[in-house]
């Protein structure tokens, strides 16, 4: 008998693969209801959304999308929504997933969680349970989450959560509501309660395409700047760098618009029972009501992941790849257009590599490389996170001198194609 | 352990078949370590598959020894020393614990 840790069985496991096309990851979204009314979420609607609950997956809906992924061979699985916990049923979904073998990892804001939630998940435990704080002062919580009392109900969550010895980690988005504060949540999660902290400061227009998340996005300065102020920041991006600069990616060699896991070894189910690339790729799902799963992923998917590129981009040839978040849901979220260069990533990448002195070898016409338009501005941010001129740790909040200015909301836009603008 | 003493599958543990391989996975809290999986080779599937249903190591040393052309005196310790590992891990269990536990 072999005894094996998550991390070695999930190298064997996608080792065996052998470039077959098979879904070993799932994410399932289970609502997009949510008690928070968090500015910079892609999908939160109110928890009273009678139609959204409507559409919902029902509970046996979920029980037999969970046998069907068992025989096409998923083991691990993602709760996401939404607020998982907003669902009445979500534990008899959880449990049967469960029985089923599955690993699964809980997306939570844990303000919905309650003693009994969190002594039925000791009983039942789940891989992983991944708590998102949006901010370590109650002023700053609520002010992106918009409800009053949030804060310390996530606190309170969390408390439950390790208590139990739950494989608990925490997480945060970084806003311009709550930078100044990402320091102290890294502080209150790695050194008060000893889990694993990790902060993310992108944002992407809602899959509703409204852009008023983007109201609250960090700058690419402010991303980058909080990226190297990580423990492991700088060595991590070096890392990934070294890795390109010894192996360069080059999608030119490849002619399918997709280059990512997604439809090849992953996939995500929508809560309303919906299939697609990704959880934010959402301008093309299948319903799995009809044929169900197996069959959407088997026809449906398979023909959305083998879609050929129409044009050749800077993305290319490009070899930065892994300090750059550019990916065909993000051209989708962001301009509308799967293979669109999105300016706020490839700005990000560039100044990800200028920090770290890394080489950008020439990728095609690009306005962030030497000689381009915005090639001054990404030196200069480089030179002023390198020298401390931009510190995140002199951060401070908004200032509420002028309310007004503090509560821009984006003009409509997004990327038209969905008629609901 | 006794050769006559029955076990069973415990029902804390589920078991998966991934991308080719035997995989058991802790489900419940009852089992030692739930930060492990555990997977097993071709004799090890067979003595699971048979442990569906209560077996003594006699009963699934004799299934081994057909299956795998050896001796039974080398079957039974075999069989001994992998169901001893599986009862530490808490894979498997006694019948009448199981009913008792219920679920």
């Amino acid at each position: 008998m072999e005894q094996q840790s998550y991390g070695e069985l999930s190298a064997v496991l996608h080792g065996r693969q052998n470039g077959q096309r098979v879904p070993l990851q799932v994410s399932v979204e289970v609502t997009r209801r949510c008690p928070l009314e968090c500015q910079h979420c892609y999908n939160n609607l109110p928890m009273g959304d009678k139609e959204a609950k409507r559409r919902e997956l029902t509970t046996e809906e979920h029980f037999r999308l969970l046998d069907e992924l068992v025989e096409m061979g998923s083991f691990w699985l993602l709760y996401t929504g939404g607020e998982i916990f907003a669902r009445k049923d979500f534990l008899k979904i959880y449990t049967y997933a469960k029985k089923k073998g599955f690993l699964i990892t809980l997306f939570t804001n844990a303000t919905m969680v309650t003693e009994q939630i969190a002594d039925y998940l000791m009983e039942w435990p789940p891989f992983a349970i991944e708590v998102t704080l949006y901010g370590r002062t109650r002023e700053t919580y609520e002010e992106l989450t918009a409800i009053p009392g949030s804060y310390d109900r996530c606190l309170r969550g969390i408390k439950l959560l390790k208590e139990r010895g739950l494989p608990l980690k925490l997480k945060t988005v970084a806003t311009t509501i709550n930078k100044h504060e990402v320091l102290a949540m890294r502080q209150f999660a790695e050194e008060e309660l000893g889990v694993e902290f990790k902060t993310d400061g992108q944002i992407n227009p809602r899959i509703d395409c409204s852009q008023s998340p983007l109201a609250v996005r960090l700058t690419p300065e402010e991303v980058v700047a909080l990226d190297m102020s990580a423990p492991k920041g700088i060595s991590e991006y070096r890392r990934l760098a070294k890795r390109d600069s010894e192996n360069p990616p080059n999608l030119s060699h490849d002619d399918n618009m997709y280059f990512c896991g997604g439809g090849m070894n992953s996939f995500a189910i929508n809560a309303y029972g919906e299939v697609g690339i990704c959880v934010i790729s959402q301008q093309e799902t299948f319903s799995i009501r009809g044929a169900g799963v197996k069959a959407e992923w088997e026809r449906s998917l398979l023909e959305l992941r083998m879609q050929k590129r129409t044009r050749v981009t800077k993305c290319m040839q490009c070899r930065i790849q892994s300090l750059c978040g550019m990916c065909p849901a993000n051209g989708e979220l962001e301009n509308g257009d799967r293979e669109s260069p999105v300016d706020f990533l490839c700005h990000i990448a560039h100044l990800r590599a200028a920090v770290i002195g890394a080489e950008i070898p020439e990728h095609g016409e690009c306005e962030f490389c030497a000689g381009g338009r915005q090639h001054e501005a990404v030196t200069e941010s480089a030179r002023r996170i390198l020298s401390k001129e931009i510190d995140v740790e002199s951060w401070v909040g908004p200032q509420h001198i002028l309310p007004i200015l503090n509560n821009v909301s984006v003009a409509a836009g997004g990327c038209g194609s969905c008629g609901n603008h | 352990m006794m050769k006559q003493e029955k076990l069973i599958r415990s029902q804390s543990v589920v078991a998966r078949v991934v991308a080719g391989e035997t995989l058991i996975v802790p489900v419940r809290a009852k089992v030692g370590d739930l930060a492990s999986i555990y997977s097993f080779n071709g004799t090890g599937t067979l003595i699971w598959k048979l442990l569906e249903s209560p077996h003594t190591v006699e009963t699934l040393a004799e299934a081994v020894a057909g299956a795998y052309d050896v001796d039974m005196a080398r079957a039974e310790k075999d069989v001994t020393d992998f169901v001893n590992e599986m009862k530490v891990v808490g894979l498997v269990q006694a019948p009448a614990a199981m009913a008792m536990a219920g679920d």
